[in-house]
């Protein structure tokens, strides 16, 4: 498990354990990752994550010509494994849970523990630092600095 | 789902019977249910069915047949699961001392009603 | 620094294209300088990002380290460059198998077993297969002796993890003991401990075949499932669990924290005696365990 902010990572590992998710990807909702769990290679963290983003936000979309409040979770369920994708909102904005789960657990398992992990990060979310102004240089290093801090190189 | 909250509040009529449900074995979620206040129905569900799925593989791993009832004994409670058409459970939460015998035949009975 | 580890540093250093990266990095990895390993490694895969050995070195080094998703990732990063690759699918299958993964692990190390004959391997994939908890289980080896806990224990050493996790799955010498005088002692009690290991006792199906140890592997995420249903219902410790079948009946329930006792009688034993006879041999379990401590 690679998390962007260390606040993340006991509930998320709590999730995990509870849940028995195969994959975990968090992300803002403009698909930045913040932490992912069971993704072997960056690009697939980044497609991943574009993805899951532009599906909350067609079916943000969605709700909004429906007349309908924003839907909070999808569920998708294949032969061999199933997604959860999840819209949040948390101290730092809202943010996005995409999750792949195998047999070896359930849809019910995982929007139970999922709602639970929610509630924790909540919790244990610390105050966000006051932020400098955003100069492109500053931009590529804290990138670069997020990079190295999520996929460990 | 008329129908299935019928067959459901059946069962909760028995004494110490907190809630049951309709749930979906497979996925863990929620079909109908009547419970009352304090019983987290979600929770129930998804812990339930997988509960009964890891007794399914149990019982066929030991050569047995499925089960018919099955039986979660706690310190303040109980929780009972019979299995219904279409891969559906039965799922009742009770209370310490409850009438499980009673609680038994009412959700076998419930179960045959629900096709 | 000694002599070998010396002389690889001289000849890397000499010429850092060389691939004593590879021996010298095994080597610190073996003498516990794990740091320097890992620096060496990472290393020799930059410079050589498609050798399957280096990825698995890194897997190796990382797995000491104790950081199991990066030597997953390096493992998977093997097998991406060499799909046959013996030492990742032996990897991943032990990293698996401490998962309580034992179908995925079992896969693995097979697919290694047709590339190597190593006899440590043929023993942990006896022990896997008896650990299998999916419907579709392995057949069990009948003809081939069980594994000999030394072959265990040496494959295990080629590698970071340890294979064997808990007391050998065959009765100790006290088993005649433990259920004795009780009916079913060798076909219908059994006892685990927490991870699912058999202590005492046999279960055999109808057939009279020897089922103890396909329903051990199911039992221990059970006891577990149990206990965690239990406590987020908010009812207290969980007790027991039963399952009443047509062609018989099961009592599962814990004698003491680090042990579970599962009880099975035919149907003709209703369900509610089932669980007295349950708790006479629990309290017999209780009593064994305590003499055995």
């Amino acid at each position: 498990m690679r998390a962007l902010e260390p606040w993340v990572g006991p509930p998320l590992q709590e999730f995990l354990a509870e849940s028995s998710a195969r994959v975990t990807l968090l992300m803002t909702s403009a698909g930045q990752v913040v932490a992912q769990h069971g993704f072997t290679r960056s690009l697939d963290v980044m497609s991943a994550a574009a993805l899951g983003a532009g599906i909350m936000a067609s079916t943000d979309e969605l709700a909004r010509l429906m007349g309908s409040g924003r839907f909070g979770a999808m569920v998708h369920q294949g032969a061999r494994q199933g997604m959860y994708l999840s819209a949040f909102d948390t101290p730092r904005g809202r943010w996005i849970g995409l999750v792949v789960f195998g047999p070896e657990t359930s849809v019910g398992l995982v929007q139970l523990f999922f709602q639970q992990f929610v509630d924790e990060l909540a919790a244990a979310a610390p105050p966000e630092a006051p932020q400098g102004p955003v100069l492109a240089e500053n931009f590529e290093r804290e990138l670069n600095a997020s990079l190295r801090a999520l996929f460990g190189r | 789902m008329t129908g299935y909250r019928e067959v459901l509040e059946r069962v909760s009529a028995v004494g110490g019977i907190r809630g049951t449900m309709l749930v979906a074995a497979a996925d863990g979620i929620v079909v109908a249910e009547s419970l009352m206040d304090g019983i987290d129905g979600r929770a129930v569900a998804a812990l339930t069915a997988s509960l009964v799925g890891r007794l399914r593989r149990t019982t066929a791993s030991a050569g047995l047949q499925a089960p018919t009832v099955m039986h979660l004994r706690a310190e303040n409670g109980s929780v009972l699961a019979v299995p219904a058409a279409g891969d559906l459970l039965i799922v009742a939460v009770t209370e310490r001392g409850a009438n499980l015998g009673l609680a038994r035949l009412e959700m076998l009975d419930a179960a045959r009603q629900v096709a | 620094m000694s002599d070998p580890i010396r002389a690889m540093t001289a000849e890397l250093a000499a010429e850092p294209g060389s691939l004593v990266f590879l021996d010298l990095a095994e080597l610190l990895r073996r003498r516990g300088q794990l740091a320097a390993a890992l620096k060496v490694a990472a290393s020799g895969v930059a410079r050589y990002p498609t050798l399957a050995d280096a990825h698995d070195l890194r897997a190796r080094i990382h797995s000491d380290l104790g950081d199991s998703e990066a030597a997953f990732d390096a493992w998977m990063d093997a097998l991406e460059l060499d799909p046959s690759h013996v030492g990742a699918h032996k990897g991943l299958g032990f990293l698996y198998f401490r998962a309580h993964d034992p179908v995925r692990a079992l896969r693995h190390l097979e697919t290694a077993l047709t590339r190597s004959d190593d006899p440590g391997l043929h023993a942990a994939i006896a022990r896997v297969r008896a650990a299998v908890t999916e419907a579709d289980q392995a057949p069990p080896i009948d003809d081939e002796p069980p594994p000999a806990e030394g072959a265990v224990r040496a494959m295990a050493g080629d590698l970071p993890f340890s294979l064997v996790e808990g007391p050998a799955s065959s009765a100790t010498p006290s088993d005649s003991d433990l259920f004795a005088g009780f009916e079913g002692a060798r076909d219908g009690l059994l006892l685990l401990d927490a991870q699912g290991m058999r202590l005492g006792g046999g279960l055999r199906d109808a057939d009279g075949a020897d089922v103890a140890d396909a329903v051990a592997a199911h039992l221990a995420g059970v006891s577990r499932e149990a206990a965690r249903t239990a406590r987020l219902l908010e009812l207290g410790a969980w007790a027991s669990v039963s399952a009443e079948c047509g062609d018989g009946n099961l009592h599962l329930c814990a004698p003491t924290a680090e042990a579970v006792l599962l009880t099975v009688r035919d149907s003709s034993i209703p369900a509610g005696r089932l669980a007295l006879l349950a708790d006479r041999a629990a309290a017999a379990a209780r009593r064994w365990l305590g003499g055995t401590a």
